[in-house]
Parts: C-alpha cells; sequence; structure tokens
C-alpha cells in the first residue's frame, strides 16, 4: 500500500474507483434468460445445483431485459428471432454484455450451410463479448466464459483518462 | 387390411382419383446397380380429386380411415417436372395404414385443400404451400406457418435461392 498504509485509522481500506465498481458489477451479473434450443439445457444445468452459477453471481435469471446486464444467447437464431434478439438488447441496459453460447449462435453451427432461415452467427445482430464454443458446450465451458467476462469486465474502466499533454 | 385388400377394396368401390399404385421392390441382380425401391406401399392419386378420395377413405366402413396423420410434400429432383403431395392415412377401428401419393406439376402446383375433409391438414397444408409454394385452394387459413410473413421463395424446393439479406442481417 506504500504511501497509504497506516495513513487512516483502522477498518479503512483504500482501493481505487474502478477496481471497486468493476468488482460490483462482476460480481453480480444478471444473466437475462434466453434458451433457444438445446444449449438453453446446459444453461440450465449452470445454473442448478452441481454447478452452481450463483457462485459467480451471476444466478438471478431474469425474465424482462430490463434487469439484465447479461444476455447468455443459448441456441440458433433464426431470422424470426434475431429481430427480436436486436429489440431485447436495446432495451437492456447500459453496461450489457452478451455471450454466444455454442457453435449456432457463435456462427450458424450445422445449419451454416443449409439452414434457410438460421443467421449465420448472432454477431451479426448484437455485439458479442464471449464465444463459447461447443455443440453444446459443457457447463464448465459456460462458466469459463463468463469468467473471461468477468475478466473483461475487470479492465474497463468508468474514470475519464486525464487527457494527455504535449 | 393389409395393402393388396385395401388397394383392391379400393378399386371395387371405384375410390374417386386412384390411378395406380406402387410397391417396394427387391433389387434385381440382373439389372447393374439397380437400387430397388424401399419404403411403403402406395396408392397414387389425382391432385384435384385427392379430398374426395380422402372423403371415400373415411366413410367407407371397411377402410375407415379417420386420421389423416401426415400431409407433407416432396421435391424429388432439379430435373423433375413435379412435386409430390403425400399424405398418409391411419384407421384406428381396423388397425390398418395407407399412404398416398399425388403428383402436381411444378409450374402451377393448384390443388383443392383437403381440410373440408380432415381438419388436421389445416397447419400441414400451411407449411406445404410455404415450403413448397403449393397453392391449396380455398384453404381456411392461408397463411404462412413457420417462416416470416415477408419471406420470398420457397425454402424446400431444389431450386431454391439463398437471399443475399433479410431485414437488414446479412445472410450469407
Amino acid at each position: 500500500m506504500g504511501l497509504l498504509e497506516k495513513q487512516f485509522e483502522e477498518n479503512v481500506l483504500t482501493t481505487k474507483v474502478d477496481w471497486l465498481l468493476n468488482w460490483c458489477r462482476l460480481s453480480s451479473i444478471w444473466p437475462m434468460t434466453f434458451g433457444l434450443a438445446c444449449c438453453a439445457i446446459e444453461m440450465m444445468a449452470v445454473g442448478c445445483a452441481h454447478h452452481d452459477i450463483d457462485r459467480f453471481g451471476a444466478g438471478a435469471f431474469r425474465a424482462t431485459p430490463r434487469q439484465a446486464d447479461l444476455m447468455i444467447v443459448a441456441g440458433t437464431v433464426n431470422f424470426k428471432m434475431a429481430e427480436r434478439i436486436r429489440r431485447l438488447y436495446n432495451q437492456m441496459p447500459s453496461p450489457k454484455y452478451v455471450i454466444a453460447m455454442g457453435a449456432c449462435a457463435t456462427g450458424g453451427g450445422p445449419y451454416y450451410k443449409f439452414g434457410y432461415t438460421v443467421v449465420k452467427g448472432v454477431d451479426r445482430v448484437v455485439p458479442v463479448d464471449v464465444y463459447v464454443a461447443g455443440c453444446p458446450p459443457r457447463p464448465e465451458a459456460l462458466l469459463e466464459g463468463l469468467m473471461q467476462l468477468q475478466r473483461k469486465m475487470q479492465a474497463s474502466s468508468i474514470v475519464r483518462k486525464p487527457a494527455r499533454t504535449a | 387390411m393389409d395393402f393388396q385388400g385395401i388397394h383392391d377394396h379400393l378399386r371395387a368401390i371405384e375410390a374417386p382419383g386412384l390411378t395406380g399404385f406402387d410397391e417396394p421392390r427387391k433389387p434385381n441382380p440382373e439389372v447393374k446397380k439397380d437400387p430397388g425401391r424401399a419404403g411403403d406401399p402406395y396408392v397414387i392419386v389425382d391432385a384435384p380429386l385427392l379430398p374426395d378420395f380422402l372423403m371415400v377413405c373415411r366413410e367407407d366402413p371397411r377402410l375407415a380411415f379417420e386420421i389423416l396423420v401426415d400431409l407433407s410434400a416432396v421435391d424429388p429432383s432439379k430435373d423433375d417436372e413435379n412435386l409430390w403431395v403425400v399424405c398418409s392415412l391411419l384407421s384406428l377401428t381396423h388397425k390398418h395404414r395407407l399412404a398416398i401419393k399425388s403428383f402436381l406439376p411444378k409450374e402451377s402446383p393448384v390443388m383443392p385443400t383437403s381440410t373440408t375433409v380432415h381438419r388436421a391438414a389445416q397447419w400441414h397444408e400451411r407449411e406445404c404451400a410455404e415450403m413448397f409454394g403449393i397453392t391449396f385452394e380455398r384453404h381456411p387459413d392461408p397463411r404462412h406457418m413457420l417462416l416470416p410473413d415477408d419471406w420470398v421463395g420457397y425454402p424446400l424446393r431444389k431450386d431454391y435461392e439463398f437471399p443475399e439479406e433479410y431485414h437488414g442481417i446479412s445472410c450469407t
């Protein structure tokens, strides 16, 4: 702690604003329930006791985009759904994050060539932060994706950097 | 009844639209690369008379096909000039089944609706209509079934070409 050490009374911790706010955010990511296909089964498994996404503070699945921070797109996205996804994404409050779970949401998956109504990746509709590979991914893979997202959130900053002087 | 019995009975009562039948056969060893034919035996019915045929199948006490199990369509190949409409019937009374095929020209695939006989045909016909471009005349609810309402083209046709984009979302 260097200079700041022992400058304050007991029970006072020092930290950075960025670190504190990021820590608050990434410790309570509320995902939106967004199961579109078989990946949703794995997502539900992640929510259950055996894998328990609540360990990461991300167990509060919300049924409305207005209370959600994270959209886990779990499954095959078709064009009819893609417009709804875009609308739901726009309804989420910032800062908002998207995990593309599984092969279909990442790039069309097995429907890439002949799936006439399948969007070839949800990143054509909304910006994606983390891609989770697998068909469907293991629950551990989704947890790893969540941890990657937390790492990404840890690096974000809300404090305006001071302007560089020449 | 087995297929032969059903077909003979249909012939005997002069079911409307019945033009023939086809049965599976083993590959002929004398002919080179003869694949034979797998699957079920089916009767061939004139497409414009299919509802009448279904009505007769349902009302005849010895056939009593009360249930339309499926109604779907097939585009067999790019070069074929016909679409197939395939129905399966089931009788719970007599515990027998029947497969029916009708041929429709791709240039004007129009046939009367079977919903007047089996209301279960409604959704099946809606799906055939959007996927293959078959028009079912006097259908009570001719909307799209699965595809968006403004979808262009018939995706399960062999000559279908993918759209470039849909509502600003790239399709390729």
